[in-house]
């Protein structure tokens, strides 16, 4: 046992792209919340709708920094819109990427730009910079506001396909390579889909409930207890995906049967089964089920809320971990498994990682700089900076 | 709720999606490159690329024009299925300035990568295990590199004084019997003449030696029989002491029990040479020196062959 | 402003049809694609287009690796990366299979612990230049194609490096080059084989347990030999039809 082809003893596919389908995730999850409201109407997510959609285009904005710092050639990356060869489900990438990125600016236009035009009466850079976003251009009247109103909505809709398109076409370009026993099933499009959404939510609770805590605003209890319920539900139909995809694995008893259940009581047995799945699952299954379904205080529901989030956060990422390191560790001779450890300094390491991972935030309290993406919140307490 | 939308302030941003779709457009038109979908969804002129590398690996055919000696030789032995640059490495620096060396391929190793004995190489094909090879052999320098007795180019033969081993005529001899004649009887094994078994023509060694100690040692355990090729082949007397002392040594085989299947005499090595020739022991000495008539009597001219 | 808005719209107008213009050039990029039967550069014998095909006889594999070294020499394969390979295998008695490859910088097999071997043999890995290649088909911009010869290569000027053909590749030959950040592959020594050479590591192979040849040509070594003997191919069940043709393949290789 342990031969490992000899080319499969470096794994092609680092650190960076177990980041680049999570960022993707929380950028479709995020964007999901935010139509939830804006196409959808449910009015208890108002409070977060803007702030939902501006993460989701923060978080897409830093979609492609794991991806070109993973690229051995990233000044080429534009050949993908030049030559996109369409029998392989990555040539549109760059397409979808750049219509998507261009709707959700668009939709953040047209939702926001009565506050930016409000935010140009002002004097300073600031100002002078939602001038220019605003096109120069300062009618606000009530018709305007129902164009932009009706465009908004238009576009939150078409977005919706589109989130699941640029997200789902991940979760398909994994599971679309027949090579790799681990990776192939057509229960990976689908996986990656819903777990997008849990991840997409959690980070939108994770962070509503930093920033409130940050600027003393009050938290939202309908809004948070609504959030919580869609994350519990998406979150049972992801996990609940992700065992059945396990359990045909081991039901079909192919050739590959033995090798992956070794690959998972061996080398992936803490960041799969202890946990992903019971650690990061099961506790915020149980958490959750209890904030919807009995009544608590909302101080314990919030904290219980919260680390569930917390912990759905971190099972999306190890899920993406293990999917995309998981597969490689695996050799395609089945006869064994290479290891993967990623430097902590390197181009494509730990502190790279976490870089791409706290700068949207940081862009975000930028965001909010310019426009506030809790006006609602801002109203009712002292306003005081910070996200 | 009777306001009509106003879409005015859209139009610009409609327009700049406009732009920024044809002139990406246009760009890609003109980045496409020229060849692109000459044959298929690829740049054609890559192809080209991959050409224009130069190969490294020159071929026999270079090395043959100045070096057709070796070339000949090379090419009658079973190494003649071996590229040069197998061994040698590769030749491009060599064929444009000589003085940029080839590997000489004489360390051990260079042979081993090939015929060391490993158990997943075909059982057909020649492996040496070392330790059992230089027992064999009498090897005492367990550093020695196989070019010193074997030549890469004629393995077959071993090199040095054994090259001018006598040719033994009895191949060399088979065309004064196969070309040219049609009889019926040379298509029959059956009636070819024993002339492959020794005593056809050495009976009167054979009548000797099957009187003495080692009747039941073939004839080529110690006359080993070497092909030159389909034509002639020489044979070369071992008379290597250690030779004679696999068998007559403490760890005999078990295969070469000796008459009324009898052990083979054991002999005291070294001690035997000092007991005999106190005065100047020389463990190079060969056994049959002395022990010639216990084997069989000493060639006779009747025997003997012209060659 | 009326007057002002009709003027935009024509304007909107004008560019809308440009750009659906441009739109439909762009999608169509001097793309004529050939047959490649009367384009193909490279002809045969017969006059027709070369098919390249390779074989390997695993009966004839000593596991000298003189292969690997003739191909790391050729083509400047980096270090801890191989454009083929030689696979040991050593069936024990008890059922377990061992398998290892020399994947040092001499590549020379190391003593294997004894074992009370059932069978024992060699095989010989490259790139199967697959008829229906995978790591082709993945490849998003057309960095990694087929020549009209049957050769799967890659375009060292475009590869963006993104890995996505080594993933895919059933047969682990791709990788990633750590000096040019491509991938990288075994050409079938395309420089050579258009030069009428042999790859290298068939010129190198003592034996004869690698051909190379070509399809289309009947009298070719590598068509007669397919005529006479049995063979099969690596993961067929892959689909990807690969070209490279395995005479006395065991069981358990993979």
């Amino acid at each position: 046992m342990n031969f490992v082809f000899p080319n499969e003893l470096h794994v092609t596919w680092t650190v960076m792209i177990v980041l680049y389908p999570y960022i993707t995730g929380l950028v479709a999850g995020a964007f999901i919340v935010s139509s939830l409201y804006h196409v959808f109407g449910c009015e208890e997510l108002k409070p977060i709708s803007r702030f939902s959609l501006a993460s989701a285009f923060v978080f897409l904005l830093f979609a492609t920094m794991p991806l070109l710092m993973h690229l051995g050639h990233a000044e080429r990356a534009f050949n993908i819109m030049l030559t996109p060869h369409f029998t392989s489900a990555m040539a549109g990438f760059g397409y979808i990427y750049s219509t998507y990125t261009i709707l959700v600016a668009l939709e953040i236009w047209f939702v926001m730009r009565s506050d930016l035009i409000r935010r140009t009466r002002d004097s300073g850079f600031l100002p002078w910079i939602c001038k220019v976003i605003v096109l120069f251009n300062y009618r606000d009247t009530p018709e305007t506001r129902n164009a932009d109103h009706r465009i908004a909505k238009v576009l939150a809709g078409v977005g919706i396909p589109l989130a699941c398109l640029l997200h789902g076409y991940v979760g398909f370009l994994f599971g679309s390579i027949k090579a790799n026993p681990w990776w192939a099933t057509p229960l990976m499009f689908v996986i990656f889909i819903f777990s997008a959404i849990v991840s997409g939510i959690s980070v939108l609770i994770f962070h509503y409930f930093i920033v409130s805590k940050i600027n003393r605003w009050k938290v939202d209890g309908p809004c948070v207890r609504s959030l919580a319920q869609y994350l519990w539900a998406f979150m049972i139909v992801a996990v609940a995906l992700e065992g059945m995809e396990l359990l045909s694995i081991i039901y079909e008893q192919t050739e590959a049967t033995d090798v992956l259940s070794l690959l998972i009581r061996t080398k992936l047995f803490w960041s799969y089964v202890v946990l992903q799945f019971f650690i990061c699952s099961l506790v915020p299954f149980f958490m959750l089920g209890i904030t919807s379904l009995f009544k608590l205080s909302d101080r314990i529901a919030f904290k219980m809320i919260w680390v569930s989030s917390c912990l759905l956060l971190a099972q999306v990422l190890l899920m993406r971990w293990n999917v995309v390191i998981g597969g490689q560790l695996l050799s395609k001779s089945l006869r064994g498994f290479t290891s993967y450890m990623p430097g902590i300094w390197e181009k494509e390491g730990l502190i790279t990682a976490g870089v791409i991972l706290t700068l949207p935030f940081v862009i975000l309290y930028v965001f909010h700089c310019i426009v506030s993406l809790f006006p609602d919140a801002e109203k009712e307490s002292l306003p005081t900076h910070g996200v | 709720m009777n306001i009509r939308p106003d879409y005015r302030h859209a139009y610009p941003v409609l327009a700049m999606l406009i732009a920024l779709v044809t002139v990406g457009l246009t760009v890609r038109y003109l980045l496409v490159p020229e060849t692109f979908g000459e044959y298929g969804y690829y740049r054609a002129a890559a192809m080209d690329d991959e050409k224009a590398i130069q190969p490294r690996h020159v071929g026999r055919a270079a090395c043959l024009e100045c070096h057709d000696d070796i070339a000949a030789i090379h090419a009658k032995d079973v190494h003649s299925s071996v590229e040069c640059e197998t061994c040698h490495g590769i030749g491009d620096k060599h064929v444009k300035d000589s003085s940029s060396p080839m590997s000489p391929a004489d360390t051990r190793e260079d042979c081993l990568v090939c015929h060391r004995q490993m158990d997943s190489r075909p059982g057909s094909f020649p492996q040496v295990d070392l330790e059992k090879h230089y027992k064999f052999v009498g090897v005492k320098d367990p550093s020695i590199a196989c070019v010193k007795c074997h030549s890469g180019h004629e393995p077959l033969y071993l090199s040095k004084d054994l090259h001018s081993a006598r040719l033994h005529p009895l191949i060399q001899q088979c065309n004064s019997c196969h070309i040219g004649r049609t009889d019926e009887t040379l298509k029959k094994p059956d009636m070819h003449p024993k002339i492959f078994q020794c005593d056809y023509c050495h009976a009167d060694l054979a009548k000797s030696f099957a009187k003495g100690s080692h009747a039941k040692v073939s004839c080529t355990a110690c006359h080993l029989f070497i092909k030159d090729n389909a034509f002639s082949g020489r044979i070369v007397r071992n008379t290597n002491p250690k030779f004679c002392l696999l068998c007559h040594q403490k760890s005999a085989f078990k295969e070469t029990a000796g008459k009324d299947n009898a052990a083979p005499p054991v002999i005291d090595w070294p001690a035997h040479i000092t007991d005999v020739s106190a005065d100047t022991p020389d463990p190079k000495r060969p056994c049959v020196e002395c022990h010639q008539d216990q084997i069989h009597a000493l060639y006779t001219k009747e025997a003997h062959h012209a060659m | 402003m009326p007057c002002n808005d009709i003027s935009r719209r024509t304007v909107i107008k004008q560019i809308a049809v440009g750009a659906t213009g441009t739109l439909l050039l762009s999608l169509f990029p001097r793309l004529s694609f050939g047959n490649g039967e009367s384009s193909g550069k490279t002809k045969n014998a017969a006059g027709k287009r070369p098919l390249y095909a390779y074989a390997v006889d695993t009966s004839r594999c000593i596991g000298c690796c003189a292969c690997m070294r003739g191909c790391r020499a050729e083509n400047d394969v980096p270090k801890d990366r191989y454009r083929t390979w030689v696979e040991r295998y050593r069936v024990l008695s008890n059922g377990e299979v061992q398998v290892d490859v020399a994947a040092n910088d001499q590549f020379v097999f190391q003593d294997p612990p004894p074992a009370d071997i059932t069978k024992a043999f060699f095989v010989p890995k490259l790139c199967n230049h697959c008829e229906k290649s995978v790591c082709s088909q993945v490849c998003p911009i057309g960095a990694s194609y087929e020549t009209p010869e049957g050769v799967v290569l890659v375009d060292t000027k475009r590869c963006v490096g993104c890995g996505y053909c080594v993933q895919a590749c059933p047969y682990g030959c791709r990788f990633i080059h750590p000096e040019t950040h491509m991938a990288s592959k075994c050409t079938l020594c395309y420089h050579r084989i258009t030069r009428g050479l042999l790859p290298a590591c068939v010129q190198s192979c003592p034996k004869g347990a690698r051909m190379f040849g070509d399809l289309h040509d009947p009298l070719s070594h590598l068509s007669i030999f397919m005529k006479q003997r049995r063979y099969r191919v690596l993961k067929p069940e892959m689909g990807t039809k690969p070209k490279c043709y395995y005479v006395d393949l065991d069981i358990e290789v993979i």
